[in-house]
């Protein structure tokens, strides 16, 4: 055998495993969601064709505007908060601080992300009770009464971004400080030396250096955003109403609630090109703004 | 650490030291700020271990509890009685560490693959390869959850772990390492007869270890915290991971007993603070290592 048609099957035998489960779980669904959503499908009776009714349907649908709406709302609060609050962290900690205290910093910020989600967002949504809640409580002592977080549409947008922010900060906040950690500390040796001042050193070397890790984390909380199911799911319910509902749960419900796998399919696709979307545009604009070219 | 000591400016002419007065009074505010707001992120916790302390008919009582007030270990008593909670940890950990262990595998022998051995058709199947970073879960779910009840794979764990062997990050994330190599490393193994395999395993394999390490942690966090996935596949109590676990939990005891379910709640930090305190290190190396330029 040549070395070249040896190269060839080896290749393709280290590559085996991981293409055969690519094609099974992601490949395969993907095309079978696109032919799903032309169908009726329940998966106990046979699937029917049923051209674009699902489609019109999508048109029709009431509730699909409140949950885009809710959607769009959560992204609006979230994506900011963890990009600009987890570099704001970031910054407050990489100082001149005893080496002991960041490690402690870098502990309490980063621990909640790994603690077991379903288990806290649990203990949180007793902690946002109105009557007994731990949270009123505390707020009552400042002559703060009575907080429906639960009960407002709009207070149930806060209570997820306090969650959001108390189970995830510690994300952002530490692809940040690493990045900061591996700014070489030459270049604000050198721009001190020229006499740049605090804010043209922050503006001239720490964005731009860090501009890789703000995209990255940017991209990651918009798409986490966009599909945010476990927060409402186990926090609000989507509730008061579907004032909280977002699209993910949604189509949890079409799809294992209601059994309607054609539809749902239709709103996850339509839920994917919206992602499609947000992240194109927010490549296109990156080459503006984001700088790999740092060694 | 000297780096800081530089942007908090300590140089000797005069007007960098004025700076660095005027930047330890607003550095207090910022230490202030930074332990209060560290106090705020630990109270949940002292709260949910406080509380799972207490007697069952004061669990909702107020003034709440940050630091206990009694020490009623009958709650984590009750945890295990009333549910299978030790099936839950465990199966958490089996789904977890399975999934771990075969996408590692699976991943650096695909990325080994893309980065190592030259074969037609080899970019264009990368290509692909990203564009599945692209597709999000919801989209795959639905046919996911169709070929799984048609393998009869409903209420397994194999409907968790399969789908999760394949994560195109992971392959990616290892690849970008393996290009960073020269190819020296292998000609020189080569040369001296060593086969493909042995080159994987014993000479690329352990040079990306950061990469490595932190997939792996990263598909720890991922699948430990993964709620959706068992929310559509698991029925049976005794075959529920941790996650899932808690709303049976949460439905048991939720009007009466608040003690119990944040015993479970409690229970539930243990795994995730040992894998903190062995597995941050990796984390942090890994990211470091990786740059993640996307």
């Amino acid at each position: 055998m040549t070395k070249k048609s040896k190269d060839l099957l080896v290749g393709y035998l280290f590559l085996a495993p991981a293409l055969l489960l690519f094609l099974v779980f992601i490949a395969e669904p993907v095309i079978a969601s696109l032919i799903l959503s032309f169908t009726k499908y329940n998966v106990i009776t046979p699937s029917k064709f049923i051209g674009l009714d699902n489609f019109k349907a999508f048109f029709e649908d009431d509730r699909l505007g409140l949950v885009y709406w809710n959607t769009l709302k959560f992204v609006l609060i979230l994506t900011p908060l963890h990009v600009v609050l987890g570099l704001l962290l970031a910054l407050a900690v990489q100082r001149k601080i005893a080496k002991g205290l960041k490690y402690f910093y870098r502990t309490v910020f980063y621990f909640p992300v790994l603690a077991t989600s379903a288990a806290v967002a649990t203990a949180w949504s007793f902690m946002f009770n109105k009557e007994f809640g731990i949270l009123n409580y505390f707020l009552s002592l400042f002559g703060i009464e009575g907080i429906p977080w639960m009960q407002s549409p709009n207070w149930v947008y806060l209570a997820v971004a306090i969650y959001s922010f108390w189970k995830f900060i510690g994300n952002a906040f530490l692809y940040y400080f690493i990045g900061l950690q591996n700014i070489p500390e030459t270049l604000y040796e050198a721009a001190e030396i020229d006499g740049a001042g605090k804010l043209q050193r922050f503006m001239n070397i720490t964005l731009p250096m860090l501009s890789p890790m703000l995209f990255f984390v940017l991209v990651t909380t918009l798409i986490g955003t966009t599909q945010i199911f476990d927060e409402p799911y186990l926090i609000t319910g989507g509730g008061p109403g579907d004032a909280s509902r977002s699209v993910n749960m949604y189509i949890y419900e079409i799809a294992f609630q209601k059994h309607q796998m054609g539809y749902a399919s239709t709103v996850s696709i339509s839920l994917f090109l919206a992602i499609l979307a947000i992240t194109a545009l927010q490549f296109g604009f990156s080459k503006k703004w984001v700088s790999y070219d740092q060694e | 650490m000297n780096g800081e000591a530089k942007m908090a400016g300590v140089l000797t002419t005069r007007g960098i030291r004025i700076h660095t007065r005027r930047r330890t009074m607003r550095g207090y505010v910022l230490d202030g700020f930074l332990l209060l707001l560290s106090f705020l992120m630990l109270a949940p916790f002292l709260w949910m271990i406080s509380t799972s302390l207490r007697l069952p008919q004061d669990s909702f009582s107020l003034p709440p509890a940050i630091f206990p007030t009694a020490f009623n270990v009958e709650n984590y008593g009750q945890v295990f009685k009333q549910v299978p909670f030790t099936n839950f940890i465990l199966n958490s950990l089996e789904i977890s560490l399975i999934i771990v262990v075969g996408h590692i595998f699976i991943s650096s022998m695909a990325a080994f693959a893309f980065a190592r051995i030259t074969f037609p058709g080899r970019n264009l199947i990368f290509i692909i390869f990203l564009a599945g970073l692209m597709i999000p879960g919801q989209v795959t779910i639905i046919p996911q959850f169709i070929l799984i009840s048609k393998l009869g794979l409903v209420d397994t764990h194999w409907a968790l772990i399969l789908p999760a062997l394949i994560n195109p990050l992971g392959i990616f994330m290892i690849r970008q390492m393996m290009m960073t190599i020269s190819s020296t490393y292998d000609e020189a193994a080569y040369m001296d007869g060593a086969s493909r395999m042995w080159v994987f395993l014993r000479v690329i394999l352990p040079m990306v270890f950061p990469a490595v390490a932190v997939t792996s942690v990263m598909t720890f966090i991922g699948n430990w915290n993964d709620f959706f996935r068992p929310l559509i596949f698991l029925n049976t109590f005794e075959k529920m991971t941790l996650p899932l676990g808690m709303t049976v939990l949460n439905g048991t005891f939720g009007s009466g007993n608040l003690s119990a379910i944040l015993a479970g709640v409690t229970l539930s930090l243990i795994v995730p603070l040992l894998f903190y305190m062995f597995g941050q290190k990796y984390l942090v190396e890994g990211i470091t290592a990786g740059g993640l330029k996307i």
